[in-house]
């Protein structure tokens, strides 16, 4: 691999991470390259949440290097801020703020974290919702809507900063299987416009469809790394095949 | 159809239910003092009891408050031979209990302090007035009423401290300890869920010392011995003391309430905040404070009604509350005799005030609920 002569928005090199005495993340080193989805999977326990939350500075790595759009994050927590301007996260369970209404869910990071305009912020947040197709919600409280348009505003509100890169944490884990579609939809839509990805999922079709490349992780460390045709045609450890079987059969 | 077979013995039968109204409820009068006083023989025999002890004991209490009582009495003599209550004691003394011993020239200004108290008390009660709107209109009753009291501009006589007493006092006082003791309250809650050790253990400390002294021995405290200690040029005024100590009382308290909302934030909120790029203080102004205060209005409520009764304390150090004031009327010698009517109406004052902070309360709660469940 020659890593510099790609344009690398999110670079992770020799990562560590242990929580006490348990190693959660074993000698990381991944690249997502600019307009490509890369899509991390494995068994629960892995370290895939832990590792894209380190990605953001959630979590602090203690050893190696994570570099985002140029930004380098330390293990101190220094350039966590320019970090967090740059990507833009989506959780499992959301995490809407359900004191505020949808409209303002968008506008809370851009007026009180960049210190836009609120009129400015609320035509573009407009302009988001109605790219997720739910622009008829705006004024509703999150609390009102179902588990796939909550996902579909977190998605929104994430697009706000206008992210080089975007981070999925599970985005379809607690949905209904009814709403997984409409939320898969949208990020397929966001890839095909060019952004780039971070997904942490158990969605196969999605990963077949979409995924530049599939990172198998399991006890915190990168097993396998393949295109997704490759990685379902070929999967070469003895714990991806095991994986994919477990999962394959959902 | 039933779909039992011979292997399987469990069955579910499809489709026979239409779609039909709800049965009708048990109606009418009949039907609900059967379902809420004789329920049962027990609940028949309680219903009883109480019906014959109410019925002995309303036309005395009535005879006693309203028909045989006395409402006029300029010197008392009328009160002397009357078979029931004497309210002729609120009606002369009215103006020593609701004012204590404001120059009576200047009376006028406590009732105001007091109008305007109710009005934004009102006003602040229905969801006709946005969060910001309220506590702009909050800040500013409370400037007013500060200026009312202390006067000293153009058009009203200063008028000291040491002066102030009844109804407005209490107001005062319970407006500044709400006002000073609920930011330090979250200030105390957030320290103590500080990620610097030496922020929480100060929390801490405060807090369970605090919580570990009766109010009065705090008053004492910021009243008799804190003075010993300060050089007397920089004494401060013993109304101010009082306040500081009551301040620090609610704040101790009500942090440990504000620290249980502060908790059930999910932590997937402080996250999608901080993802977003909010820092410290915008993440916990904007998305944990809301939610965490929300939370707890109910118990929250419960110190606000607590301090407002916690007023009465302040007469222990010469300060004439409404109670205080009350007191001081009955020592005259033509009234002393009808201190149980006195006391009745301030009964009723602080149950009239206490009841309209807890509707207040109720209203807010479903407001907050409705809007979550949508």
């Amino acid at each position: 691999m020659t890593p510099v002569t790609r344009d690398l928005v999110v670079e992770l090199v020799h990562v560590g991470k242990w929580y006490g005495a348990f190693h959660a993340l074993r000698d990381v080193s991944l690249g997502v390259a600019r307009g490509e989805t890369v899509a991390i999977c494995g068994p629960s326990g892995s370290g895939k949440s832990t590792l894209i939350r380190c990605v953001n500075g959630l979590e602090r790595h203690q050893e190696g290097e994570i570099r985002v759009a140029g930004t380098a994050l330390g293990s101190d927590g220094s350039g966590v801020e320019e970090v967090r301007r740059r990507t833009g996260m989506v959780f499992q369970s959301f995490n809407l703020f359900p004191h505020l209404s949808v409209l303002d869910n968008l506008t809370l990071g851009p007026i009180y974290a960049a210190g836009e305009a609120a009129d400015r912020a609320g035509r573009r947040a407009l302009a988001l919702l109605d790219r997720v197709g739910i622009a008829d919600q705006a004024a509703k409280f999150p609390g009102q809507l179902s588990g796939g348009q909550q996902q579909r505003v977190a998605i929104a509100r994430a697009l706000m900063r206008e992210p080089e890169v975007m981070l999925f944490d599970e985005p379809t884990s607690s949905l209904d299987p009814e709403r997984v579609q409409e939320v898969l939809a949208v990020m397929e839509e966001l890839a095909a416009g060019g952004m780039t990805m971070l997904v942490v999922t158990h969605e196969m079709g999605f990963i077949r469809r979409i995924a530049d490349l599939v990172v198998f992780m399991d006890q915190g460390e990168v097993v396998e790394a393949a295109p997704p045709a490759l990685f379902f045609a070929q999967t070469h450890t003895e714990r991806a095949r095991a994986f994919l079987g477990r999962v394959m059969h959902l | 159809m039933a779909t039992g077979t011979a292997a399987c013995r469990s069955f579910a039968i499809a489709g026979t239910g239409a779609i039909r109204p709800p049965p009708p409820a048990r109606r009418g009068t009949l039907g609900w003092l059967r379902a809420n006083l004789f329920a049962t023989p027990l609940d028949g025999a309680v219903t009883l009891a109480l019906a014959a002890a109410i019925a002995w004991l309303a036309p005395k209490a009535l005879a006693w408050a309203v028909l045989d009582a006395v409402w006029w009495a300029p010197d008392g003599r009328a009160c002397r031979d009357a078979a029931g209550a004497c309210w002729a004691v609120i009606t002369e003394k009215h103006r020593l209990i609701l004012f204590g011993t404001y120059p009576y020239a200047e009376q006028w200004r406590g009732a105001l302090v007091v109008l305007l108290f109710v009005a934004m008390l009102a006003a602040s009660a229905g969801p006709w007035l946005a969060a910001r709107a309220k506590l702009w209109g909050w800040a500013a009753t409370a400037l007013a009423i500060l200026v009312l009291m202390l006067g000293g501009v153009p058009g009203l006589e200063p008028v000291g401290t040491h002066l102030w007493g009844g109804l407005p006092l209490t107001i005062v006082i319970f407006i500044g300890t709400v006002a000073g003791g609920m930011p330090l309250a979250v200030l105390l809650a957030l320290a103590r869920q500080s990620e610097l050790p030496i922020l929480r253990a100060l929390a801490v400390g405060v807090i369970e010392v605090v919580r570990g002294l009766p109010l009065l021995a705090v008053l004492f405290v910021a009243s008799l011995i804190f003075p010993l200690f300060v050089p007397v040029e920089l004494q401060i005024d013993k109304l101010l003391r009082a306040e500081i100590g009551m301040i620090i009382f609610f704040g101790a308290y009500a942090a440990e309430i504000v620290r249980g909302g502060l908790q059930a934030v999910a932590a997937g909120q402080r996250e999608a905040a901080a993802a977003l790029g909010l820092g410290y203080w915008p993440r916990t102004r904007l998305v944990v404070l809301p939610q965490a205060l929300a939370t707890v209005v109910p118990p929250l409520l419960g110190d606000v009604i607590r301090a407002f009764k916690n007023t009465t304390y302040v007469a222990i150090l010469g300060l004439f509350d409404v109670l205080g004031a009350t007191k001081v009327a009955l020592d005259d010698p033509a009234w002393s005799r009808h201190a149980a009517e006195a006391y009745l109406f301030i009964f009723l004052l602080y149950l009239v005030f206490c009841l309209a902070f807890s509707r207040w309360g109720m209203a807010v709660e479903r407001r907050l609920a409705r809007r979550r469940r949508g």
